[in-house]
């Protein structure tokens, strides 16, 4: 570390001196100069947020002025905020002893990498493909091809779900590709724009299957909303519930 | 104790508890008239009936005789109202106060067993009995007095923390500025963050100082010189120093020659005082575990294995006398299944019949062959290295970054491959002979590789042994599982939730250790999301932890200047070694797992015999923190790096034979160390102002050291 040079009294601001002189007290001999400016704005960021709670808490109390008692209770109140300390030690004892009664459990033979369960793992993916394949114009009666947006998927379960959209999407569209008559299949969704917004799963048809509608990406016009094709004779390809967003949106706008 | 149950009894009658007081003095066989008859009332708010009751056994194991530990926890804990619990020895202000209270002078000492820090008498003439004792301990015998000058720091921070406790700040800056001088050159650095603590509330927040307040502080001291004190504190009118003696310390007391100046320096520094004798009695099972036999390929140029104890000889056709030997069970060894243990994989097997190929070719070290010296300097890190390990077989070594980043770098030619990708991987020939090759992908292979996922600096790293796993943990309260196969992170352990200082793979895999601020460490395997053991002790964070080579005791080093030694298998602490003057920043076992080497900021290396729990040697020359130390493969010599920019040789077979282990020693815990650090140090070796952090020997016994260049 760079020995630290005092600024000489005459171009140091009060402020700075005194920070000095706290890290010299608390032994501090060698430091770089940038931490008493580091210093400085913690104690200042630190002070206003204080006063500012003891503010509050004073006016709370209807009081005319800010006193020390709300000074205390502004401290009192951070300090269980920002600078947790750890836990007590008979605390930790006690714990400590709840966990090592247990014995150590025994170790599976042949089970490849130990991991933990895959919901504690980061092993999942956090991302979903999009497909590049264009909609056709829905009059035609062909079924578009579900669309699935990249947006970050945070701590799902790991049902099968989960692992199935970004491998099966392909497949699914390749499945598709051979339709049964469709006349019947194409479901139409009108959405009034007094519903409320929010991801709901429940479809508003009782013939929709498996649509998710996600107003919050809806514009103020009606959508077309496509499920995912699956006819209703014919076994799903895929068993599990499937949600994607809407796509035409991606289109129109 | 009969004065704690007194004084539980008087405090159940004042409650109006009359069943349960009756019950405890039936089970305690006190006669009614013991308790004579005090009517001073005192006030029982519920917290002080909770601080009581919750007396029982087994609350801590430094807890002793006092139920002193749960109301004084509480008592800090009630910010703004004043706890009844707290005052109940209170200031005789508030005895007379109280409707109807008589406050009878012999009260304090059953008061003095409620609270922690009562108001134990005018805090103006608390100097005054310190300067006594003082005068009276200088007064004494020479063989006395050195024992006895083991009270001075002790008592006073008890004394200056009481006058801080109760609110007395002139009174307690004074009596600071007047005896601070006097006290031990290594307990400066705690005085001052006590100097910086003149008020109740600092002392709230600092979980160190709670911890020496409720913990009690142990001193050894021979039977004569206890005598001694007891009848002079015992004389004088206001024992308040045989109060605070009562309360704080913990004096164990041996039959005995009275210890030295210099044998109670070695041994005195930690936090909590020294060990106590019981602490470093349990059986510790310190012999390696048996190497499993199997078939072993042999070259031409194959020779005799290493004759490691217990280690069965290569399948040659004649059989060797140590082959007779493995048969026999070493009484010290854990046995084989005390912990569960992964399986061998034929992975392993291969690594192993390497390993036994090169400890044949390696170079046997002494004091007349020095290993060589390879040094890796991490350029251009400005001072951002903070953590360095290197596999066993030496191919890898692993950077941890104070930008949170983990490097690893291949030390062979041979580059850092990760596993193809899931698309590439379908279309490769499955059934051919070199599929482990063929699923590595070439297009990205490059001699570094830098992972990515840590939020603040990263404090430790660790290799698996065999080679598919990184751990590293951070400040940012997490330890992360790499692969060293696909180069990405696996899991985060979650458990601490602040820095964790050090970690590491045990040597057989699946476990390991961290230990952090939270002042415990915890052992994990990779597949429990929640730690497995953990082991809570220590005062201050934990700096260092190691496996045993049998991986069934862990060694934390700590801030609180203490070693412990945990048993696996059921986290209890089985030695506890005190002797460093500065929190221990690193920790190796001798390959045979008798002895300990420890380092700390202290600059001295500390040398300890785990089965007899005792200080065997000392090594002085650094003069300056020691963070890298490392036995040589079969433990001939001892290398230790230090932020002084050098690495020392110390020839350990020379240290550790020789030792004094007879029974007065292991009973009294006396050492006698021999001044021979100069004769150990078999060379020193300077680095161009890089200081060491690692030190690491390979198969074959070359030394290989790593650092950050720091340009000053």
């Amino acid at each position: 570390m760079e020995a630290a040079k005092m600024a000489s009294p005459k171009s140091a601001p009060k402020d700075a001196q005194v920070m000095a002189q706290i890290l010299k007290d608390m032994g501090i001999t060698e430091y770089e100069p940038r931490v008493i400016n580091q210093m400085l704005e913690f104690a200042y960021r630190y002070v206003t947020t204080i006063l500012e709670d003891a503010k509050i808490y004073s006016s709370h109390a209807k009081k005319s002025s800010v006193d020390a008692d709300d000074v205390r209770l502004a401290i009192q109140c951070r300090t269980d905020q920002s600078f947790t300390s750890p836990p007590p030690r008979d605390f930790l004892l006690d714990i400590a002893r709840q966990k090592n009664q247990t014995p150590l459990p025994l170790i599976k033979p042949y089970s490849g990498p130990r991991l933990p369960p895959d919901r504690y793992c980061l092993t999942a993916p956090n991302y979903r493909l999009k497909s590049l394949q264009k909609k056709v114009s829905s009059t035609a009666g062909r079924i578009t091809v579900p669309r699935l947006s990249v947006g970050a998927v945070s701590s799902r379960p790991s049902t099968p779900t989960l692992g199935t959209p970004s491998a099966q999407t392909v497949s699914v569209s390749a499945k598709v590709g051979a339709p049964v008559s469709l006349a019947g299949q194409r479901f139409t969704v009108q959405i009034p724009s007094s519903q409320p917004a929010g991801k709901s799963a429940t479809p508003t048809t009782p013939t929709v299957q498996n649509v998710l509608i996600n107003p919050s990406l809806i514009g103020p016009k009606n959508i077309l909303i496509t499920t995912n094709m699956v006819p209703p004779g014919t076994a799903d390809p895929n068993p599990l519930k499937r949600k994607h967003e809407d796509d035409d949106d991606y289109d129109a706008l | 104790d009969r004065q704690t149950l007194v004084a539980v009894l008087q405090f159940l009658r004042r409650s109006n508890l009359r069943e349960s007081e009756e019950i405890l003095r039936r089970e305690a066989r006190l006669l009614g008239d013991d308790l004579g008859g005090n009517v001073a009332t005192v006030a029982t708010s519920s917290p002080g009936v909770a601080a009581v009751a919750a007396v029982p056994p087994g609350k801590g194991e430094t807890r002793g005789v006092c139920g002193v530990g749960p109301s004084s926890r509480r008592g800090p804990r009630e910010v703004g109202s004043p706890c009844a619990a707290r005052s109940l020895g209170g200031s005789p202000l508030f005895w007379e106060t109280k409707v109807g209270a008589v406050v009878v002078e012999d009260q304090p000492d059953v008061s003095a067993v409620l609270s922690a820090y009562n108001q134990q008498g005018d805090p103006t003439l608390y100097e005054e009995y310190y300067s006594g004792l003082k005068h009276f301990i200088e007064c004494s015998l020479d063989c006395h007095r050195a024992e006895l000058s083991q009270l001075f720091y002790p008592l006073f921070v008890h004394m200056y923390l009481e006058l801080v406790y109760n609110q007395h700040e002139s009174e307690a800056k004074s009596f600071f500025e007047r005896f601070h001088g006097d006290q031990e050159c290594y307990y400066q650095d705690d005085l001052r963050v006590l100097s910086s603590l003149t008020k109740k509330e600092h002392m709230k927040g600092n979980e160190t100082m709670l911890d020496f307040r409720t913990s009690k502080f142990v001193l050894r001291i021979s039977r004569d010189s206890y005598q001694l004190l007891k009848r002079h504190l015992q004389e004088k009118q206001n024992n308040q120093i045989w109060n605070i003696v009562q309360e704080h310390l913990y004096i164990d007391i041996f039959d005995g020659m009275p210890r030295s100046k210099q044998q109670i320096d070695a041994m005195v520094g930690s936090l909590a005082g020294e060990a106590k004798r019981e602490a470093n009695k349990a059986k510790v099972f310190f012999g390696l575990l048996k190497e499993p036999e199997f078939d072993v390929p042999l070259d031409d140029e194959d020779e005799e294995g290493e004759n490691e104890e217990g280690k069965p000889k290569k399948k040659k056709p004649k059989k060797d006398n140590v082959g007779s030997k493995s048969k026999k069970q070493d009484p010290n060894a854990p046995p084989q299944n005390r912990i569960p243990l992964p399986e061998l994989k034929d992975s392993d097997k291969l690594d192993k019949v390497m390993n036994m190929k090169e400890a044949a070719r390696r170079v046997r070290l002494g004091p007349e062959c020095l290993p060589s010296i390879c040094f890796y300097t991490f350029l251009n890190a400005y001072q951002g290295l903070t953590a360095v390990d290197i596999t066993d077989d030496s191919s890898m070594i692993v950077g941890g970054f104070a930008d949170s980043t983990v490097r690893v770098w291949s030390v062979t030619p041979k580059k850092l491959r990760s596993v193809k990708t899931a698309a590439d991987l379908s279309l490769i020939d499955k059934e051919s002979d070199d599929v482990l090759e063929r699923i590595m992908d070439e297009k990205t292979a490059s001699e570094l590789k830098i992972l990515y996922g840590h939020s603040g600096p990263v404090y430790g790293t660790s290799f698996s042994p065999d080679r598919n796993y990184l751990l590293s943990c951070s400040e940012d309260g997490t330890v992360r599982l790499w692969s060293l196969q696909t180069f990405t992170c696996l899991v985060g352990y979650k458990g601490h939730n602040y820095p964790v200082w050090d970690t590491q793979f045990s040597p057989y895999g699946y476990y390991f250790v961290s230990g952090g601020h939270d002042r415990v460490a915890r052992l994990w395997a990779t597949d429990h999301y929640q730690p497995l053991r953990i082991f809570a002790g220590h005062l201050a964070d934990v700096t260092c932890t190691r496996f045993h080579p049998n991986s069934n005791y862990i060694a934390t080093g700590s801030a609180d200047r203490t070693i412990r030694l945990w048993d696996v298998l059921n986290g209890n602490c089985v030695r506890i070694f005190t002797g460093h003057k500065g929190p221990i920043h690193s920790l190796a076992f001798s390959p045979n797992g008798r002895f300990l080497a420890t380092g700390a900021t202290d600059g001295r290396v500390l040398l300890w015999d785990i089965g007899h729990g005792l200080m065997v040697g000392e090594l002085k020359g650094h003069t300056d923190t020691i963070y890298a130390l490392r036995f040589s493969r079969d433990g001939e010599i001892l290398a230790s790096g230090s932020m002084d920019n050098t690495v020392r040789l110390w020839d350990a077979v020379k240290a550790f034979e020789d030792l004094e282990t007879d029974d007065f020693t292991t009973a009294t815990g006396h050492i006698n160390l021999p001044e021979n650090s100069q004769d150990l140090l078999l060379g020193t070796y300077m680095t161009k102002s890089t200081p060491v952090i690692h030190l690491h020997f390979t198969r074959r016994n070359l030394l290989l050291a790593a650092g950050a260049y720091s340009s000053q």
